[in-house]
């Protein structure tokens, strides 16, 4: 089987992955570790692959491997600070917002980007950036509260 | 209530929440095992036929093929899917592997590979020739006479009627119906037709097996029932139960799909011919049509009335599918009749159902359990009635709903298959839930006038339902707990947690028992070693039984505590108190710490205990659901403006847990009510199993959520407990239904509510545009 | 499923992606996004040409024209300041609905067309506005109309690396609709329409283009000549959506029925050019 060679940053660490060609990044994350990128779909639906490349939030299961070539990418494994959660995940904590946990990592990510760029958002605003991660469990209500309250807690 | 409690009905953080919110390695497939193969099952492209010759020696040869299983190379050994109690109510009707298919994506044939590419490969070199038969996919067709029959095999057992495709019938009833009809002012006779829903839980369903050092094997799985997966795994492949491991780790969520035996048992016969650990994992597609669905059905429903609105006569006549195999099929459809009729004290009731196989995908439990179906039929033809009498709905179902003190009399006649137990209500509150539900949504106002704007007209409606809280009778669990020197304790429990909260609330309800803090309690749940048994995740059940036997096995071990205290502070047990992580007495005490290094080191015992528990009744948490709507009447399309939902759960354990539940269970309503149905072509093949086109709610179609509990206490739960899980998914669909009869006077008595029905239905009453 | 691809390529230009392309033949296969390719999941695909990088990311602003590389994301057409204010933003707002954030951050301009569906919400716009698609093979670049593009889908080995848009007509009103299940979906049915009213409030020229209700992306030609020359009033409106969706050829599937395609056409046209007419659509 061929192979080539990646070189990205996950969570801030260069990485050096040997893949296929054809390789899907949720793959090949996967397969090195980062169980907190969930396979839902395949297909870009559920949004639960989610992970954010160069700030952005991309459907993992839809981009090669290869094409994250000298990209940033962020895993809910990265998001915490160290031994310190972030705000969006004592929020998610503190309000209920968990219930299975399979697309929380899906949705903090996507929640962070939100907030990374517009730190004040609306209810509007934050359900647009959930609106692709499907959640079964929790209504997104819970969810939607604890984004806007992390933007609070944040502001302060 | 009683005094105030420390940890019960407070909001604690989830137990397992930071590993959940970091993306810690806690679901079924977050794990690295060495030699993993990757299994796969070959589905029957065909909704009807036999296997006229199977021929696997290309696939075999294939190389990094480790395994390819057909019905030649497995015991056949009849038996259910269903996650039930020994002995099942359900017929046992499946095999591992057979020579006949009954539906499209039915087993052929499995095999396990080095990859995922591998083994699809070897999926396609399968030569399979079909005998193709004639395919019975509409439910009405399947037990007329020249039907093909699909079960004609001589070996299954507990079938009602198989040559006419019955695979369940019940029939039961309360008073005299007939008589109740003839003393009715007013009698209503209508039709109702829900569709085919799809679980879809976020985590699709997935097993891997091995086998561990001493030969045994291994299953980790993502299950909601792992004592009922052990006992069938062990009589399909015929080998001991203790030669079998279940592990459930985290769940992805279930809500019923995963009460079942769905790949354990072909994981489990490709691990034992492979001798490597074996993974099946099912694509998103797989999992629309391959696993379990909601049961389809369609309802008579019969009430009869005096003037004044008292419901004297209710009678409720269903025939539903089951698919292909009969897997929950009278159980579920059981409920369509005693959770439903009973939500109302008239004195004559009767239901009747059969129960049909039809070559489509298999329908199986699906949270709520045939209560969705008989509540839609029940809900809107109340609304109905309601209407027509000039009564207002909320105030007909005060006049006539189940009560405080009532005996349910009909639920002795439906139990899991078997004579039930008579139902006591014993705590309720649905006349302050319906209140107050009312008051959010603003009932009184918008019922006599809405706004509308041009072609947009709005409308308000409102449903009651119930369910039950565990199988009364039936569902039992247990619990274990042991002390160590830190003054914490393991608790051990069969019970699933499939994402609710269950772990967190159990957890709660032994650390208040015993007067210490949540994180003195470190919870292990599921697994068939180490934890004692547990029907599972289902019937809503695990905070009243597994919570029951929680309290009870606490109960114990805080005595042991106790008389351990007391020998340390010379006094008596009953002089002493447990909280704040010590014993109190008078002027003296001890700390749970010291408490345990005294037992272990100086008295030489461990403190800890186990209990079981079981409950002779299923005590109904209550629900009133209030919707308001916006039908636009130019696109059909139905926009839900407002959602309040009051529920009577006992006593919340954690009340922001059992708020979520009622809001996802409120979420999966909405797409039952109005966007989710897995179609089948006139083949029998699912057209739409996927995400694009099988549409749940996202987060942007979500409305405006009034989640309110109002509770109670009931005598039969652990601190006045019932349950929340399941009752909210019964009201939204009658209750958006009968918002939209309010804001356009069209009744719709099928599920979903499309737009193109909704347009339909404005033309037919001659009522299209602003 | 990807195990029989051999290789991936990024390309730093258009000549060396063309180059691949040729040298791959028919095993070679363009990917920008991957939102359709990888969905699609061709297991004949041996080469994999990944054209991000090959500096088709752009979006220029000449005069009141506009040019936009093929593998610009919805996301950046959604954001664009030049596009939001190009037509009253009715391209915007198509990328704005064309799936999900992860969707539009990854999902192109020249994917979208590429991949010929009907449903393609910026294709209808696109139409409406009478652009040109931008093509490049082995012989050197060509420009030709959208609509000659869709008819020649699917036969040309050409790499789309350009989508241009002239300049719209002065004092345009626009209005982009679309229809969905959910708020989430695919277009159901999505309409475009554009309109000048001279100073006595009639139409002096109309566009107006259906998505989703055809096999390709439809202007309706004679529902914009009708719409010529009259007031937007009930009966011009009535009539002009009519003709609208007599030009639509929308066929049933699990989403929708012909029929209902159908009066959805009459539905969203009628409010894209009430949109327009009443101002509430902007206007350039």
């Amino acid at each position: 089987m061929k192979t080539m060679e990646v070189r990205l940053n996950v969570n801030g660490e260069a990485k050096q992955w040997t893949i296929a060609p054809g390789d899907l990044l949720l793959d090949v994350l996967r397969r090195e570790g980062y169980f907190g990128v969930k396979r839902g779909c395949e297909a870009g639906e559920c949004g639960a692959c989610t992970v954010l490349l160069d700030g952005k939030p991309i459907n993992s299961c839809l981009m090669f491997a290869a094409q994250a070539e000298g990209a940033d990418v962020l895993t809910i494994e990265g998001v915490a600070h160290g031994d310190t959660l972030d705000a969006l995940q004592e929020a998610f904590l503190d309000h209920g917002a968990v219930q299975c946990g399979f697309c929380t990592p899906a949705m903090i990510l996507n929640a962070k980007a939100l907030l990374d760029r517009k730190p004040h958002p609306s209810e509007e605003e934050v359900r647009e950036a959930l609106a692709g991660t499907l959640c079964r469990c929790t209504g997104y209500r819970k969810p939607v509260e604890a984004v806007l309250a992390a933007a609070r807690e944040s502001a302060r | 209530m009683n005094s105030p409690r420390a940890i019960v009905g407070q909001n604690v953080r989830k137990v397992e929440g930071v590993k959940l919110v970091t993306g810690g390695p806690a679901f079924t497939d977050d794990i690295d095992i060495p030699g993993l193969l990757y299994g796969k099952i070959l589905p029957s492209p065909y909704a009807h036929a036999r296997i006229k010759r199977i021929d696997t020696r290309k696939a075999k040869a294939l190389p990094g093929v480790h395994a390819v299983l057909t019905y030649k190379d497995v015991p056949r050994v009849p038996h259910t899917t269903a996650g039930q109690a020994w002995p099942e109510p359900s017929p046992y009707d499946t095999y591992l592997l057979d020579n006949k298919v009954r539906f499209v994506g039915d087993r052929v044939a499995a095999v396990a590979a080095e990859s995922r590419a591998i083994a699809e490969k070897a999926l396609r070199l399968i030569e399979v020739e079909y005998d193709v038969l004639p395919a019975v996919l509409d439910m009405e067709q399947a037990m007329a006479p020249g039907a093909a029959v699909i079960h004609d095999e001589p070996d299954s057992k507990g079938i009602y009627d198989a040559s006419r495709n019955i695979a369940g019938y019940i029939l039961r009833g309360i008073g005299n119906v007939d008589e109740g009809f003839r003393q009715s002012d007013r009698v209503f006779d209508r039709e109702y037709r829900t569709q085919r829903q799809q679980h879809c839980a976020l985590e699709p369903h997935i097993t891997i097996c091995w086998l561990d050092g001493d030969g045994r094997l291994v299953i980790r799985t993502s299950t909601q029932v792992p004592y009922h997966s052990r006992r069938q795994v062990a009589m399909i492949l015929q080998i001991p139960v203790s030669r079998i491991r279940v592990i459930k780790p985290r769940m992805g969520g279930g809500f019923g799909g995963k009460q079942e035996m769905l790949l354990e048992d072909i994981c489990g016969a490709l691990t034992l011919a492979a001798r490597r650990p074996v993974k099946i994992e099912y694509t998103r597609e797989e999992e629309f049509y391959m696993a379990r669905t909601r049961h389809p059905q369609i309802l008579r429903m019969k009430m009869g009335v005096k003037r004044d609105g008292t419901i004297l006569a209710s009678q409720l006549t269903v025939v539903a599918t089951t698919g292909a195999y009969g897997s929950h099929s009278t159980t579920v459809q059981g409920n369509t009749g005693s959770k439903v009729l009973p939500l109302y004290r008239a004195e004559h009731m009767r239901f009747e159902c059969h129960v049909v196989y039809t070559n489509t995908p298999v329908a199986g439990a699906f949270r709520g359990y045939g209560c969705p179906q008989g509540f839609f039929a029940q809900e809107t033809l109340v609304d109905e009635i309601a209407n027509e009498l000039g009564i207002d709905p909320v105030e007909f179902h005060r006049q006539n709903a189940i009560r405080l003190g009532d005996i349910d009399r009909l639920s002795a006649q439906l139990g899991e298959g078997k004579e039930g137990l008579p139902r006591v209500v014993r705590s309720c509150s649905l006349p302050e839930c319906m209140d107050r539900a009312a008051a959010a949504i603003g009932w009184s106002s918008k019922r006599k006038a809405l706004p509308s704007a041009g072609h947009l007209k709005r409308g308000v409606g409102m449903a009651c339902t119930m369910q039950g809280s565990g199988i009364a009778g039936i569902d039992w669990a247990s619990a274990f707990l042991k002390m160590n020197e830190d003054g914490s304790f393991f608790l051990q429990v069969g019970a699933a947690d499939v994402g609710g909260g269950a772990d967190t609330v159990l957890s709660q309800i032994a650390a208040e028992t015993l007067g210490v803090s949540l994180d003195k309690i470190v919870i292990t749940s599921g697994d068939t070693d180490t934890t004692p048994f547990d029907v599972g995740a289902y019937a809503s059940s695990t905070t009243i039984i597994s919570g029951g036997a929680v309290k009870k096995a606490a109960e114990k071990v805080r005595e042991q505590v106790l008389r351990m205290a007391a020998k340390m502070l010379e006094t008596t047990a009953e002089n002493l108190t447990c909280g704040d992580n010590r014993v109190t007495g008078v002027g003296k005490s001890a700390t749970m710490t010291e408490i345990a290094l005294h037992a272990m080191y100086k008295q030489k015992t461990q403190i800890m205990d186990g209990a079981s528990h079981f409950n002779t009744d299923s005590p109904p948490p209550f629900c009133a659901t209030f919707a308001e709507v916006e039908v636009d009447t130019q696109t059909g399309k139905v926009r839900v403006v407002h959602m309040a939902t009051a529920v009577d759960p006992g006593i919340a354990i954690n009340p922001a847990q059992a708020e979520g539940q009622v809001e996802g269970a409120v979420a999966q309503g909405l797409g039952y009510a109005l966007t989710e149905e897995l179609v089948l072509d006139g083949e029998g093949r699912p057209v739409n199993p996927n995400f694009l086109d099988y549409k749940i709610f996202g987060a942007k179609d979500m409305p405006k959520l009034t989640t309110i509990l109002v509770e109670t206490d009931e005598p039969l739960g652990p601190f006045g407990a019932k349950s929340i899980s399941e009752v909210p998914i019964n009201g939204p669909a009658p209750a958006i239904a009968n918002a939209i009869f309010h804001a356009v006077g069209v009744r719709f008595r099928r599920l979903p509510i499309r737009p193109e029905d909704v347009l339909r239905g404005l033309r037919e009453k001659g009522d299209l545009g602003g | 499923m990807f195990d029989t691809v051999e290789a991936f390529y990024r390309p730093g230009s258009v000549r060396e992606a063309l180059r691949l392309l040729q040298d791959g033949k028919n095993r070679a296969r363009v990917v920008a996004g991957g939102t359709d390719l990888v969905v699609e999941a061709d297991r004949s695909i041996r080469f994999l040409i990944d054209i991000t990088h090959a500096g088709l990311s752009y979006i220029r602003r000449k005069d009141k024209a506009c040019v936009i590389g093929a593998t610009t994301t919805m996301a950046a057409i959604e954001n664009s300041p030049a596009i939001r204010a190009l037509a009253g933003g009715i391209l915007a707002r198509a990328a704005a609905t064309c799936g999900s954030v992860q969707i539009r951050n990854m999902a192109t301009l020249g994917g979208n067309l590429a991949n010929g569906s009907p449903a393609a919400d910026t294709a209808s716009v696109l139409l409406a506005l009478d652009a040109e698609v931008v093509l490049a093979d082995a012989h050197g670049r060509r420009k030709i109309p959208l609509n000659e593009f869709y008819s020649g889908l699917r036969k040309t080995k050409a790499l789309i690396v350009e989508v241009a848009i002239p300049a719209p007509p002065r004092g345009g009103r626009w209005s982009f609709q679309k229809l969905g299940r959910t708020e989430n979906d695919i277009s159901l049915v999505n309409a475009v329409a554009g309109l000048q009213l001279d100073s006595k409030g009639r139409v002096k020229w109309a566009r107006i283009a259906l998505g989703a209700v055809a096999p390709t992306p439809v202007r309706a030609v004679h529902a914009e000549k009708l719409l010529v020359g009259r007031q937007v009033d009930e009966s011009a409106l009535a009539e002009v959506c009519d003709e609208a969706a007599r030009e639509a050829r929308p066929i049933t599937d699990v989403r929708a029925s012909a029929g209902y395609r159908r009066e959805m056409c009459r539905v969203l046209v009628r409010r894209a050019l009430e949109e327009c007419a009443a101002g509430t659509g902007c206007s350039l």
